[in-house]
């Protein structure tokens, strides 16, 4: 393959790219002249220390936070400053937040918030595709293991089942890009076993590309294509294996930073 | 008097044209306060209807001050105050509830002392505070009728998204939802619809008709989407009821109506509660 036909395919499975990214939060610097791109059925994680930017830079990415400098595109399309962009593309992403905040006195179903993952927004009447929805949303909670509880009131569910039934929120159409905002915390092992199985299915049989923030640096290593180690500014950014030496994480996170391996996963790993 | 006899004067009274428009009126002030209500209640925007159908005082005696109807100053300064609790809201860091009764206590203050300096008018306060609904005009009903239908047309076709933005409003910005405008629209609606029943029921119980059919409402249902039928539904219950009672033990309409309302509020407490136990 010639040196042209490479980088016309690295273009075509090319997600998201973002170009000198710069962004003010309450008129204080967050992160500054961010770059880094993702390609289609890759998982990349973001590391970071707390107050690095980390959730500043995925707000900015979708529009939640205006930016100051630079240039997003997602599936070649421009992010704009304001965070609009082409609704069909916009439709291609998901995101599951950090802190799922919302009032516990809110009458809403499992099935409705999933639902909601399915509908496209806009103008358009309730009843609309009502058995395709219906069989989407079947499928989705069925997938997260979460069928179950699809009556039940969302204040009613634990912090685990939270979580599987937002993943279940994403998963409810086809995407090409799913954001994670440290998704797994608040999950038991077992749930977290089947949580990274469901984002190495999406990855593989799907090729979804995966953003994701974590503080689990273990599961960066074991789980991830790349990482990229951010704060304020990217401090180094490739394959876990090349990227998170001491020297890098000491320069990320602070240079009295010490690794947390899992005692546990060690013991299995030598066992 | 028997209660045949009762029963055959109020039928004999719904004979009227002005009982036959109260009635009407009623039904569609109460249909649009439940459904506006549901929404209302869940964004915990309950202050905010209070404290316009109490600010929009100033709005009617603006009117009354200028000589015209006071139903052709009350709809836009209803809309100006919407607009000005937005503009407090995204352009100050106080809280909500604050700012809410500093507006409404200033307005009320200053409509007040502007009423004190119409002669002619002293003595119709209690029109403007408890509203009359036997006093409805076929254009009262038309303007209720074309606002209940805006409103259902805008609820039923943005129904997913508004329930989205009152979930939780990071995710329907990452959706791609212009939020600010979707809050836009619905205050302003909602300003319009409290403008249009104050002149039935006053600035005083104005905001009884969109928070207790949807408090009732919500001890019923565990559902979005059936949280806001049960709500328009209880809202047309209640005002119909109401009236009919208001006839019946010759009350005025307006209290009735509300008590009413708390009276169905309290049986959904009590079939909550049931249900609580039978589960």
């Amino acid at each position: 393959m010639s040196c042209c036909a490479v980088h016309e395919r690295a273009l075509q499975d090319e997600v998201l790219k973002v170009t000198g990214l710069t962004v003010y939060r309450e008129r204080q610097l967050a992160i500054e002249n961010v770059s880094f791109s993702l390609l289609k059925g890759t998982d990349t994680a973001i590391v970071g220390p707390n107050g690095a930017g980390k959730s500043t830079l995925i707000q900015a990415l979708l529009g939640i936070l205006p930016r100051q400098t630079g240039e997003i595109q997602v599936l070649g399309q421009p992010v704009s400053k304001q965070g609009k962009l082409d609704t069909r593309v916009r439709e291609q992403i998901a995101y599951l937040p950090q802190s799922f905040l919302f009032d516990r006195l809110l009458p809403m179903t499992v099935q409705e918030l999933v639902g909601l993952g399915w509908d496209r927004l806009g103008w358009q009447l309730p009843w609309q595709s009502h058995n395709a929805r219906q069989r989407a949303i079947r499928e989705a909670l069925s997938r997260v293991d979460a069928w179950h509880l699809r009556h039940q009131s969302l204040s009613g569910l634990s912090g685990g089942e939270t979580k599987r039934v937002l993943l279940a929120y994403c998963l409810v159409r086809p995407r090409k890009l799913l954001i994670l905002d440290e998704a797994p915390a608040g999950l038991d092992v077992r749930s977290e076993g089947a949580f990274y199985q469901l984002l190495k299915e999406l990855k593989q049989e799907n090729g979804w590309a995966i953003l994701q923030i974590s503080h689990d640096i273990d599961m960066v290593r074991q789980s991830c294509d790349r990482v990229i180690c951010l704060n304020q500014t990217i401090h180094c950014q490739g394959t876990p294996q090349v990227t998170l030496t001491a020297e890098n994480l000491s320069l990320t996170y602070g240079s009295d930073f010490v690794p947390y391996r899992h005692s546990c996963r060690d013991k299995q790993g030598k066992g | 008097m028997t209660f045949d006899a009762e029963l055959t004067r109020v039928i004999e009274l719904f004979q009227f044209p002005f009982m036959q428009r109260a009635l009407l009126g009623g039904l569609l002030i109460g249909l649009m306060g439940g459904l506006l209500g549901s929404l209302t209640v869940l964004r915990q925007l309950a202050f905010f209807s209070n404290a316009l159908g109490h600010s929009a005082l100033l709005g009617l005696s603006l009117g009354i001050l200028l000589g015209i109807n006071p139903s052709w100053t009350l709809l836009p300064f209803a809309v100006l105050f919407a607009l000005a609790v937005i503009y407090l809201f995204e352009h100050t860091k106080l809280w909500t509830d604050a700012l809410l009764n500093m507006m409404h206590s200033s307005f009320l203050a200053i409509a007040i002392i502007l009423l004190t300096q119409v002669e002619d008018y002293k003595g119709g306060i209690n029109n403007l505070l408890f509203g009359d609904i036997l006093a409805i005009q076929p254009s009262d009903l038309i303007l209720s009728g074309v606002l209940l239908v805006i409103a259902t047309v805008f609820i039923t076709l943005t129904l997913r998204t508004q329930m989205l933005v009152t979930l939780n409003e990071s995710m329907a910005i990452a959706r791609g939802v212009d939020v600010a405008a979707q809050r836009h629209a619905f205050i302003i609606l909602l300003a319009l619809v409290v403008g249009v029943a104050i002149k039935a029921i006053g600035v005083m119980l104005v905001s009884a008709f969109i928070v207790i059919p949807a408090c009732a409402a919500r001890l019923l249902s565990g559902n979005f989407t059936l949280h806001i039928l049960y709500s328009t539904g209880l809202g047309a219950l209640s005002a119909v009821l109401g009236i009919v009672l208001s006839a019946f033990f010759d009350l005025p309409s307006g209290p009735t109506i509300v008590v009413t309302q708390l009276a169905i509020f309290l049986g959904a407490v009590g079939v909550s509660k049931l249900a609580a136990n039978v589960a």
